[in-house]
């Protein structure tokens, strides 16, 4: 791999910022004068969401969101959730979080995206130098996303890198249940990487065996361990193993519980049946994971979820009806998932210590295509839940949805974000703890979002 | 530092007492070199093992003998003639979408029969474990990961029986071939939604993934591989939206054939098994201009289809980038530029004019000198083996014969379903960054996790030290024609002496890699399992033996 020039100047200020290190330490756990406990969940839906159909203006725009989405894709007004206190509602699968709504508990931000500054039609069409690197691709924009750098390649992600900058423990806490990804990738630190299913048993080994056969056999496995001089891809696998082993020790016992206080909050609020979906039962280990914080000595945790399926190019409605259909459906599952679990939260008295938010790899084109689906586009539209988020308020700006518009890349509705991603999730980091020392290494294009009139997203307060 | 117990050479062994060399079980049209006239002593090397390791689903003794025995080259042209395994009695389960939920009474296993991966991958696995077409098999799976299509969203066992099939029959054919028959394939038709798509609003999806994933990559590569830039550094996209736009209106106009007797529009009698059929009426016969290539008002379908097929395939990206894409599945995760250079200059040109050949191109990739040879033990070398080759890997080892289904029942905890990758990104990306590692990458390691390590732990301990009478070997009677698994350890229990054990498994399993402390460390283990009868004594060895080993980093990536 080359390093580019930019990429060296970050090395360079990264060397200094290393060198702070030490002065630095438990960056997250110094930066709030309580040392209360917080935690900050990312939920990634995988295949790039339209959420342009997730929140609708209710006030005049409605008529140009159905005009732009036409009959195949725009969602009655009738059929909306609508949120008490502003001109918006949701897809009806999202009923079960109205009530985090009117507890002031959830916000949504409007038209955010991966921008590498910020960034007009004029200058997307005049200098595509200032576009993020390969828009419209799914794995490039998920890396983008998780991340951060928009021009560069991506090789670690923001929640590794916020992890970097935290003293090491003993168990991570820094915890994927949504499989390994870049987000959770740091320079110097391992993230724990949980199922969402099933337990963390190693057959056979037994650490308090004395009988001849087995102890020896162990001391084989553990020499065994030792892949010194056989390239870094053997010593960095064999240290993950060791690292998977040593894990399952120690959070089998709380992933595989056969209950906790935290199960009872996944249920459908309809039918008061189990969840079942892969999202509810990744965000249930979460609530399992929090309510053990003690036991695993967390004063932090960040968690990285996941959701697939959203890549909806054909059949995203139905024929029938464009409030179902799949992309109904996975909303249906995200949204009693993610209202399980801010209501495990509360019953743990976390409320307003954990605060969950969505990403996703891109919005999709307004337009729809005749297989009543839509395309790869740019700016979308997400969510955040939990007790600490201000209340009742959308942020960012509702774009003109005008298809070929001033906002539109072309003709198909893919809108230039007017948030960035980095406005977004740094507000979400800082209010998890980043020092603010350390905002600059987490979010390599930091100066450019906080530099006025850009600035982080007042989420919070 | 340990110190690294070196053998010169390892093994003797002598190929005339060989029963099956190829592949240790049926081998359909590969003939053993069973009939010498007299005893050749020849030496099985860590080399022949290494190339087991690249080139099929796993060394076992008979194998690297034969590898050894018959040379790189030699070994290579029989298995570019060989053939055999194949989906042919899938292919034919052709069935409508509705065919099980109209089934009165319900059969339960029919979704699994008709309409899973299931059976494609219970093939898939017996093939490798047992067949002699080695190669063919690993390079098509190679392939099956590039141009991915999946039951995690298209379910027809015979489409994708079909579309395997597809990518075996041309392993060694030609790459446009193969984009060209990928691409009217009805299976992916579904996949990637180019099926159907029609003039008034065309769907992107296959357009995009086509040449993003299945042949120039989104950005311009110089021939060795490495990103080309512009002036400020900037990596060049190869293609643009507008060319995304009109290629996908150039693919306009196809749908599914229909079964025996279907109307043309009936939507559950589509025909997986077969490749799309024109649609005029939804084909944009207007004019086109992508990559380059103008295509006029008028052109025929199949001329569209053409100049499609022919742009990303002659597109300057398309040999890097589909080389280093097999480099790192059969041999390592960071080939050099100058490796990938002197593939893809053989992707370009095979030496006869002829751009795209995979036979010689694999070759190249085999024959290389970054392939070849001892042990690589730089930083950069290494390759994590993927779930579904660790899982062959050991079955090999275990000298496993398999009707497959064992296989199905782990590969969701291991963490890859062949078939069923979630998404047409393959269950891993490319570039996935080694953690920690400063700068490499590991595609495979995208699948370790707290489970997944545990599931690979398991797998191993399991048919090792736990793999006597397991329920999970036993045939499953809901399957026709099951025979179930059965292993068979007496090649490593004939090695009573346990110098001699430890000498085998170092060689087959870790191409001589082993340490003498893990070396004192295993024969510890194994002496100290004794039993008074003679045969369990050896057998229980074994088991250990080949557990401890297999479980080890050092197996688990492939140097």
């Amino acid at each position: 791999m080359t390093v580019s020039r930019r990429d060296f100047l970050r090395l360079t200020a990264g060397a200094s910022a290393v060198a702070m290190l030490g002065q630095l330490g438990q960056s997250a756990a110094l930066a709030d004068g309580t040392s209360s406990y917080r935690a900050m969940v990312g939920v990634f839906l995988f295949g790039g969401a339209d959420n342009w159909n997730m929140i609708v203006p209710t006030d005049t725009r409605y008529a140009a969101y159905a005009t732009g989405r036409s009959a195949l894709l725009a969602l009655p007004q009738a059929s909306l959730t609508a949120l008490p206190d502003v001109p918006f509602g949701l897809h009806p699968s999202f009923a079960p979080l109205l009530p985090a709504w009117t507890e002031g508990a959830m916000s949504a931000v409007l038209n955010v995206g991966t921008l590498f500054q910020p960034l007009t039609k004029a200058q997307y069409v005049a200098s595509p130098n200032l576009r993020p690197l390969a828009l419209m691709s799914h794995a490039d924009q998920q890396n983008e996303w998780q991340g951060l750098r928009m021009r560069d390649p991506n090789l670690d992600g923001f929640m590794g890198r916020a992890a970097d900058r935290e003293a090491p423990l003993a168990v991570p806490d820094l915890i994927s249940l949504g499989g390994s990804t870049l987000a959770v990738i740091g320079k110097s630190s391992s993230p724990l990487i949980l199922p969402s299913n099933g337990s963390l048993v190693r057959n056979g080994y037994n650490a308090a065996a004395t009988d001849t056969p087995t102890v020896t056999r162990q001391a084989a496995n553990t020499a065994f361990a030792d892949a010194t001089g056989l390239g870094t891809p053997t010593t960095v696998t064999s240290t993950e193993i060791s690292g998977g082993y040593a894990m399952a020790l120690t959070t089998n016992a709380i992933i595989s519980a056969a209950t906790s206080t935290v199960d009872q909050y996944f249920k459908n609020p309809t039918t008061g049946a189990t969840l079942t979906s892969d999202v509810s039962r990744q965000l249930l280990r979460v609530a399992r994971m929090i309510e053990a914080r003690g036991t695993l000595g967390h004063s932090r945790q960040t968690f990285f979820v996941s959701q697939g399926g959203y890549d909806t190019h054909s059949n995203q409605v139905d024929a029938a009806s464009t409030t179902t259909g799949t992309q109904a459906g996975l909303y249906a599952d995200l949204a009693q998932a993610l209202a399980g679990f801010y209501n495990a939260m509360k019953a743990l008295g976390l409320g307003d210590n954990v605060t969950a938010f969505t990403m996703s790899d891109f919005g999709r084109t307004f337009r729809a295509n005749a297989q009543r689906g839509s395309d790869h586009a740019w700016g979308n539209n997400h969510i955040v839940v939990g007790g600490a988020v201000k209340n009742r308020t959308v942020f960012g700006a509702y774009p003109d949805v005008t298809l070929g518009g001033n906002q539109d890349v072309d003709t198909n509705g893919r809108w230039i974000p007017t948030t960035a991603v980095e406005e977004y999730i740094g507000a979400v980091a800082t209010w998890y703890g980043v020092a603010p020392a350390d905002l600059p290494y987490v979010f390599p294009n930091y100066a450019t979002w906080t530099t006025a009139p850009r600035g982080l997203l007042p989420l919070f307060g | 530092m340990a110190t690294r117990h070196t053998r010169a050479a390892a093994l003797l062994s002598v190929t005339a007492t060989l029963a099956a060399c190829s592949g240790g079980g049926s081998s359909p049209t590969v003939t053993p070199t069973a009939t010498a006239p007299a005893p050749v002593v020849v030496v099985t090397t860590g080399d022949a093992v290494r190339l087991a390791k690249q080139a099929t689903f796993g060394p076992t003794q008979a194998l690297a003998d034969h590898i050894a025995a018959a040379g790189t080259s030699a070994w290579l042209d029989e298995q570019f003639a060989a053939s055999g395994s194949n989906y042919n009695d899938l292919v034919t389960r052709a069935v409508a979408r509705n065919f099980c939920t109209a089934m009165v009474p319900a059969v339960a296993t029919c979704n699994r029969d008709y309409l899973s991966s299931t059976p494609v991958a219970m093939e898939f696995y017996a093939h490798a474990v047992g067949n002699g077409d080695q190669l063919r098999q690993r390079v098509a799976f190679a392939l099956s990961q590039i141009i991915v299509a999946s039951d995690f969203e298209v379910h027809s066992t015979a489409g994708l029986a079909g579309f395997d099939q597809l990518l075996l029959d041309n392993a060694f054919g030609n790459y446009r071939t193969i984009l060209r028959m990928v691409t009217l394939n009805a299976y992916m038709g579904d996949y990637l939604d180019m099926v159907d798509s029609a003039k008034a609003a065309p769907n992107e999806n296959y357009a995009r993934e086509l040449m993003q994933l299945f042949s120039t990559g989104i950005n311009q590569l110089n021939a060795d591989g490495s990103l080309k830039v512009d002036a400020s550094g900037a990596p060049i996209p190869n293609y643009t939206a507008a060319d995304v736009h009109d290629i996908a209106r150039a693919l306009t106009g196809w749908t599914y054939a229909r079964l025996a007797g279907a109307a043309a529009n009936d939507g559950n009698q589509v025909d997986y098994s077969k490749p799309m059929v024109m649609n005029p009426a939804q084909f944009d016969g207007t004019a086109k201009s992508f990559l380059g290539t103008a295509v006029a008002a008028g052109a025929t379908q199949d001329a569209n289809i053409d100049a499609v097929v022919d742009a990303v395939f002659a597109n300057a990206s398309t040999p890097a980038f589909v080389s280093k894409f097999l480099i790192q599945q059969l041999v390592m995760s960071n080939p050099s530029a100058a490796y990938v250079g002197r593939v893809s200059a053989v992707f370009a040109n095979n030496g006869a004019g002829v751009r795209g050949d995979l036979k010689a191109v694999i070759r190249a990739i085999l024959t290389d000198a970054d392939a070849r040879g001892v042990a690589k033990t730089g930083a950069s070398d290494g390759k994590l083996k993927e779930p579904v080759l660790f899982s062959l890997a050991l079955a090999r080892v275990l000298g496993a014969k398999s009707d497959g289904y064992v296989f199905v029942t782990r590969d969701l905890g291991t963490g890859e379903q062949p078939f069923r990758s979630p998404s047409v990104f393959n269950f891993y990306p490319p570039d996935y960054p080694l953690p920690l590692g400063g700068g490499l990458v590991s595609p495979p390691t995208k699948l370790m996790t707290a489970s997944t390590i545990l599931a690979r732990h398991n797998l191993a301990y399991d048919w090792t030290v736990s793999g006597d009478n397991r329920s999970e070997f036993a045939p499953v009677a809901s399957i026709t024609g099951a025979t179930g698994t059965q292993l068979d350890l007496s090649p490593w229990e004939a090695l009573t002496d346990p110098a001699k054990l430890v000498d085998a498994i170092d060689l087959i399993l870790l191409n001589n890699t082993m340490t003498s402390q893990q070396r004192t460390a295993l024969l510890g283990a194994i002496t100290a399992i004794t039993d008074p009868v003679p045969a369990t004594q050896a057998h229980k060895r074994a088991q250990t033996a080949l557990y401890i080993v297999a479980a080890s980093p050092q197996f688990q990536v492939d140097r």
